[in-house]
C-alpha cells in the first residue's frame, strides 16, 4: 500500500484536541484518586473492624473487575439508577478516580507497613505520640517508598484512559478513530497516533524509572 | 425515583453471557501462553550479547509498554489487515494483540528474575568449574523462576481483566454480550451489575491466588 500522511497533517490540531483531553482527565483523575486513595487507606487500617472491611471490599471490587466493566457500568447504569446525568468527562473522571483510587489505597498501605515496627515502637518508648510517630518517623520514610509505584500507577492510567473513547468521551483515541472513519487512512492515523502516545507516554516513564532509581527499596 | 430492578431479564439471556464467559476465558488463556513463549525470546534477544538484537527486543518492549493497550488491538484489527493483505477474525485480532503485548511484560518479568539472582553465585559457581549452560541451569534459572511466578501472576489477572477491550472490535466474549444486551433488553443496569459481579466472581479468587504466592514467594536475601 502507499502510506499518506498528508491527511493526518492537515487534521493534526483535531487529534490534539483529543490528547488535550487525554492528559486532562487522566491528570485530573489521578489528583482525586491520589486524595481518595488516601481516605480509603486510612480507613483500611483503622481501628474498627467494620471500617477496615468495607475499606477492604471497596478494593477488592474495584481491583477485581475489569476497567471497561466500571465505565460501562457508572456511565450507562448509575444515571438510570439515581437520575443524576452527567456529561461524559465527568462520568469517565469519576470511574478512573475510582478505580486507580483502589490500586493507590493499597500502595500507600504497603508503603507504611514497609516501615519496620521497632521504629514505631522506638518512637512511642522515647515518649512521643503514635501521631508524631507517623508523622516525624514513618510518613517521611514511607512517602519516598510510595512514589515510585504512585509514577507507574499513574502511567497506567494515563494508557488505560484510552477506554473513555468507548463510552463517547473525545479523548485522543476516539479522535484517532472518528478521524481514520473520516479520511479513510486507517493505517496512517492509527499509526500516527500510536506515535503520540508514546510521545506522552516515554517522558512519564523516564520519571518514573529515576524515581525507582533514586528512592526503590534497593 | 425509586428503580423497579428486573433481573428476570438477566436470566433469561444467561446462556449468551455464558457462552461470553467461554470465550474470556479461552482468550485469556490462549494469550497468555502465546506470550509467554513469544516473551522468552525477546528476554533471550534482550540478554543476547549482540547490541543489534538488544536494541530491538528493547524498542519491541518500549513499544508496547508506553502505548495504550486499547490502541494496540484496534491497530491489529485495523491496520494489519491494510499492511498485511492478511485478514483476521475478531478473535484472533484479539489474540495476536493480547500475544504481543503480553509478550511484551513476560520479557520484562523473564528478564527481571534472571538478573535479580545475584552476580556473585554466577561467579562463584563458574569458579567452581560448572560451565555457563551449568551455572544457568541449576543455578540461575531455578531461583529465577520463584521470583517470576508472583509477578506472572499479577500480570495473568491484569490480562484476565483487560480482555474486556476486545469487545470494541466485535470478539463476543462477556463484555460485548453485555453490551449487546443492555441494549437488546432495555435494561443495562441489571445486564452490567451481572456482568461486572461476574468478572467479580471470577477475577477474585484469582487474587486471592495470586496474594497467596508473593506469600509464599518472597524473596529472602
Amino acid at each position: 500500500m502507499e502510506w499518506n500522511f498528508a491527511a493526518v497533517f492537515q487534521h493534526f490540531g483535531y487529534l490534539m484536541e483529543g490528547a488535550v483531553v487525554t492528559v486532562q482527565v487522566s491528570a485530573l483523575s489521578m489528583v482525586i484518586a491520589i486524595v481518595l486513595g488516601l481516605v480509603v487507606a486510612l480507613v483500611r487500617m483503622a481501628p474498627i473492624l467494620v471500617l477496615r472491611m468495607i475499606a477492604s471490599v471497596y478494593i477488592d471490587i474495584f481491583r477485581s473487575t475489569p476497567l471497561l466493566a466500571q465505565l460501562v457500568w457508572i456511565y450507562f447504569a448509575f444515571p438510570i439508577l439515581t437520575g443524576i446525568r452527567v456529561s461524559p468527562f465527568v462520568a469517565c473522571t469519576i470511574s478512573l478516580s475510582l478505580y486507580a483510587s483502589a490500586y493507590l489505597a493499597e500502595i500507600y498501605r504497603a508503603g507504611i507497613l514497609s516501615i519496620a515496627s521497632g521504629q514505631r515502637h522506638a518512637g512511642l518508648a522515647l515518649g512521643m505520640t503514635p501521631r508524631q510517630v507517623m508523622t516525624r518517623v514513618v510518613l517521611p520514610q514511607a512517602v519516598t517508598r510510595m512514589l515510585p509505584p504512585m509514577g507507574s500507577q499513574f502511567i497506567t492510567l494515563f494508557k488505560d484512559s484510552a477506554l473513555v473513547s468507548l463510552v463517547t468521551l473525545q479523548d485522543l483515541m476516539w479522535s484517532a478513530q472518528s478521524l481514520a472513519a473520516f479520511t479513510l487512512r486507517t493505517v496512517e492515523v492509527l499509526t500516527v497516533v500510536a506515535f503520540i502516545y508514546m510521545a506522552l507516554t516515554i517522558p512519564q516513564a523516564f520519571i518514573v524509572n529515576h524515581l525507582h532509581r533514586r528512592f526503590g527499596a534497593d | 425515583m425509586k428503580y423497579q430492578w428486573h433481573f428476570e431479564v438477566v436470566w433469561e439471556n444467561f446462556p449468551i453471557m455464558l457462552s461470553g464467559i467461554g470465550l474470556t476465558i479461552a482468550l485469556s488463556v490462549l494469550s497468555m501462553l502465546a506470550g509467554a513463549v513469544l516473551g522468552m525470546v525477546i528476554a533471550l534477544a534482550r540478554l543476547s550479547p549482540w547490541a543489534a538484537l538488544r536494541g530491538i527486543a528493547y524498542g519491541y518492549t518500549e513499544l508496547f509498554r508506553t502505548t495504550p493497550l486499547l490502541m494496540q488491538i484496534v491497530w491489529v484489527f485495523y491496520v494489519l489487515p491494510l499492511l498485511t493483505g492478511i485478514t483476521f477474525s475478531p478473535f484472533y485480532s484479539g489474540l495476536v494483540a493480547f500475544g504481543l503485548n503480553i509478550a511484551a511484560f513476560m520479557a520484562e518479568i523473564y528478564r527481571a528474575g534472571i538478573t535479580s539472582v545475584g552476580r556473585g553465585q554466577t561467579e562463584a559457581s563458574l569458579a567452581l568449574g560448572m560451565t555457563e549452560a551449568q551455572v544457568m541451569r541449576r543455578i540461575v534459572i531455578p531461583q529465577a523462576i520463584t521470583r517470576m511466578i508472583p509477578p506472572i501472576g499479577t500480570m495473568w489477572v491484569s490480562l484476565f481483566k483487560d480482555t474486556s477491550l476486545v469487545s470494541a472490535i466485535g470478539v463476543t466474549e462477556l463484555m460485548y454480550q453485555a453490551r449487546f444486551l443492555a441494549v437488546d433488553t432495555y435494561r443495562p443496569v441489571e445486564i452490567f451489575t451481572v456482568c461486572a459481579l461476574i468478572y467479580f466472581v471470577i477475577t477474585f479468587p484469582q487474587s486471592i491466588g495470586v496474594n497467596w504466592l508473593y506469600h509464599k514467594y518472597r524473596t529472602r536475601e
